[in-house]
């Protein structure tokens, strides 16, 4: 085939994917969302679900990915299904979050118009629901498309033990190209796929654009914060009671009339509570899938390999140890670029004018791709001035690029949505800049910055992930770090332990929803309950 | 003093509300026996101090909240959930900033068995009613908060109601536009080119309840009961300048003020 042909195909074929799997993942939060909002037994399975694999990293996935799509269904369509899986879990959780909080804030008064008028599911959905979301959507599709490139660049070719799976798309080809040592054509590949980022950026932005402009609520019926209203909702018939029998036979008639219509409301009422039911039946059944597979996914592995895994537990959390200070570096790094950058690009419009869409594009170009050819061109001069720290310090970068724009979207947006009073206070006291990003605009973009904070931890580990265990970047030059969870993940996948893969994975798993329910969590209520300026939480 | 306290049951009554108790959630008891009854023709306005329940007591009259025991009737048949015959039109001003002043019109036409071009026609009608023809085309966010306001009152006419419930819809407005479209809508509702044949309207706004209404039902007490019930017999336009319209105002403020010692 046509080489540049093929390079087209391949990037097309990977934009794709990432654009069906984001509509997948808008269209099924948007009934899911419905489904939350109208059975409290769904709501509160789903948010659990939602909230615990938001925290944790998608890379956590891989694998029960592995186990289910590659040794049991098997072949390319298992294969297929492997990266489709893997990029979903990477673009839908908040999608599917912002869909949720978006149905959860409605304005009732608006509610009560689509009430007023009889509207159905559909008419709901269509007239109210869908469009009060789109704001929403629109915010999380930068990461989410990111995010999207990031993990299907790396998925579409990987190895589990002998065996090495690959769909077709820009990963597969460029791997192809790279096998055969066809530079013209790598570089052919990293251009062409970079046209179509900033393509798919520019889209992105005319599209959040619209949507604010269009979506966005101008009226001043009260938000509702997430939670639940306050207003008792009985579904209690009263019977017609007449006073004595003579008019009970006189207003016979008119009984007869009120008994249809109670009929009907009784019905109705049924009919809407078997929704209701059905809705918890599904979330529960879902619930019975996933522990079903957990308990025959546990039940599989034999009991001296359980007392090995056992046992390694201990280094386990040890190399975890180590990758969180990796996290912790990265993270520190992140904001101090995001306060000082993302300041300067808040109040300076001709900046933030052509800076933000170059972040937004390079954000998006996905890091495993073009990390390499930096590995290339970098590796001589950073061995000669880091020596033995030179692997660390790679890993910190791919964690870097991969995870930083969380943290400077955040606070860029939490300094642009300060109010203007708070401007014209620092103004009036004459704040120097210290002072004023101490005493003003930290804890005014607090919410934000806990936001932020919250995604860039959870992202980079997939960049970890990717650099701890990177064999033959080129020719024989890998990348290897001493000690870290991920790698040993990555090692155990590479090896065929499946095993070791999936414990390490589950320990992994259980410390970050802890982590996130006992952190992060707190945070947002300190956040919600101290720094909030307006809606500054929900809009974050 | 033309107003004077109605004894007399009615006749002709459109919506009604008989021996209504509502208690929230928490167990707060908002309201005990509220009976209530919006005739043919006649404008009910609801007052009460703030946080009384009064927009509470509307949505019950709609339909959108339950009763813990009482009935709502809407033409002698009881209602139990919201229906367009009953239009509420809320304090904030609900526009749906997605759509155009016509499209949020034809939004309580989208249930009913008409052709697009049908649904166009009457939105238009009821645009140019509330004297926004030639406005039809433009945005909420393109709109002043008098114009949005019109829009949601075109919007509640659409669907052909009965009844009107009104929960302070001048509350959000400037007085100079709050003062024109008072008038207007008060043209508007019985003018007798729609079916609407009465409105009840809340409203903590004691001069503006007095220059609409036919009836007014006092709110007071804890938990919340009808303590009073008064006939506004001035002649229209009312002019709130005028003596009389101000003993009407201070009989008013005596329902709702506890009465102070004197020194």
């Amino acid at each position: 085939m046509n080489e540049l042909l093929l390079i087209i195909l391949g990037v097309l074929a990977t934009a794709i994917q990432v654009i069906i799997l984001v509509i997948l993942s808008i269209i099924s939060g948007w009934f899911l969302a419905y489904a939350s909002i109208k059975s409290k037994i769904f709501e509160n399975i789903y948010i659990i679900f939602i909230e615990i694999f938001e925290s944790v990293p998608v890379i956590t996935f891989f694998p029960v990915v592995l186990i289910i799509f590659i040794t049991r269904i098997g072949g390319p369509l298992g294969t297929q299904l492997a990266t489709d899986f893997l990029v979903f879990t990477a673009v839908v959780w908040n999608i599917w979050m912002g869909e949720y909080q978006a149905f959860k804030t409605v304005p009732n008064e608006m509610v009560e118009v689509t009430q007023n008028s009889r509207f159905g599911l559909f008419s709901k959905l269509r007239y109210l629901y869908i469009p009060f979301s789109i704001p929403r959507i629109a915010a999380n599709l930068f990461p989410s498309v990111s995010d999207g490139f990031f993990y299907i660049t790396v998925s579409e070719v990987f190895t589990v033990g002998v065996h090495s799976y690959q769909t077709f798309g820009v990963g597969s080809v460029l791997d192809t190209f790279v096998a055969d040592a066809n530079l013209h054509a790598v570089y052919l590949t990293l251009l062409i796929l970079g046209i179509v980022i900033v393509c798919v950026i520019l889209i992105l932005r005319e599209f959040s654009r619209y949507a604010v402009s269009k979506y966005t609520l101008d009226t001043d019926a009260p938000i509702l914060k997430r939670g639940r209203l306050n207003i008792k909702e009985t579904t209690r018939i009263f019977a017609a009671i007449s006073k004595n029998p003579l008019s009970r036979l006189s207003r016979y008639y008119k009984y007869r009339e009120n008994e249809r219509h109670e009929e009907k409301y009784e019905k109705k009422e049924k009919k809407k509570k078997y929704y209701r039911y059905g809705y918890g039946a599904i979330a529960i059944l879902l619930l019975i899938l996933i522990l079903y597979e957990s308990v025959s996914l546990v039940l599989s592995v034999k009991i001296d390999e359980w007392y090995t895994l056992f046992n390694g537990t201990g280094y386990l959390l040890y190399s975890l140890g180590y990758d969180y200070l990796r996290v912790l570096t990265i993270l520190l790094i992140s904001m101090v670029i995001a306060i000082f950058l993302g300041y300067y690009l808040a109040v300076h419009k001709r900046a933030e004018f052509f800076g933000i869409p170059v972040i937004q594009a390079l954000s998006s170009y996905p890091a495993p791709i073009y990390f390499p050819f930096l590995f290339i061109l970098t590796e001589p001069y950073i061995i000669g001035v880091f020596g033995g720290f030179t692997n660390e310090l790679y890993v910190l970068f791919l964690g870097f690029v991969s995870t930083f724009y969380y943290v400077l979207y955040a606070f860029w947006m939490g300094v642009k949505a300060m109010p203007g009073e708070y401007w014209e206070i620092t103004k009036n006291l004459k704040l120097g800049f210290f002072k004023k990003m101490r005493k003003v605009i930290l804890p005014s973009t607090f919410p934000y910055l806990i936001s932020g904070i919250s995604s860039t931890i959870n992202s980079a580990w997939g960049g970890l992930m990717i650099g701890e265990y990177w064999p033959d970047i080129y020719g024989t030059h890998s990348l290897e770090i001493h000690t870290g969870l991920m790698k040993t993940i990555d090692l155990a996948t590479a090896n065929g332990n499946i095993a070791l893969a999936a414990w390490g994975s589950l320990i992994f798993g259980i410390i970050v929803a802890v982590y996130s329910v006992v952190f992060t969590r707190r945070m947002m209520d300190v956040a919600q309950e101290k720094y909030v300026a307006e809606e500054g939480v929900y809009s974050s | 003093m033309e107003a004077k306290l109605k004894n007399e049951s009615v006749n002709r009554v459109i919506l009604e509300a008989e021996h209504i108790d509502f208690s929230y959630d928490n167990g707060y008891k908002v309201f005990e026996n509220i009976n209530i009854e919006a005739e043919t023709g006649k404008f009910i306005a609801i007052i009460g101090p703030s946080g009384i329940g009064k927009s509470t007591l509307l949505r019950i009259l709609g339909g959108f909240l339950k009763p813990d025991s009482g009935k709502i009737k809407l033409m002698g048949k009881q209602l139990y959930e919201p229906t367009p015959e009953v239009a509420l039109i809320h304090q904030s001003i609900v526009t749906f900033p997605w759509m155009t002043a016509e499209e949020n019109v034809m939004l309580s036409m989208k249930t009913k068995n008409m052709s697009r071009n049908e649904m166009v026609e009457k939105a238009k009608v009821s645009l140019s009613r509330v004297g926004l023809e030639g406005f039809e085309d433009l945005y909420p966010k393109e709109m002043s908060g008098g114009m949005r306001q019109r829009v949601a009152i075109a919007r509640a006419f659409a669907a052909n109601p009965h009844v009107f419930l009104m929960d302070e819809p001048f509350a959000h407005l400037d007085e100079l536009t709050a003062e024109g479209l008072r008038q207007d809508i008060y043209n508007i509702l019985f003018s007798g080119e729609t079916p609407l044949k009465s409105v009840i309207m809340v409203s903590h706004n004691l001069t503006e309840v007095l220059e609409l209404a036919d009836e007014i039902y006092i709110l007071n007490n804890i938990p919340a009961s009808i303590i009073g019930r008064v006939e506004v017999t001035m002649q229209r336009p009312r002019n709130p300048r005028s003596d009389e319209f101000n003993s009407n105002l201070d009989m008013l403020y005596g329902y709702l003020t506890p009465p102070r010692n004197k020194r």
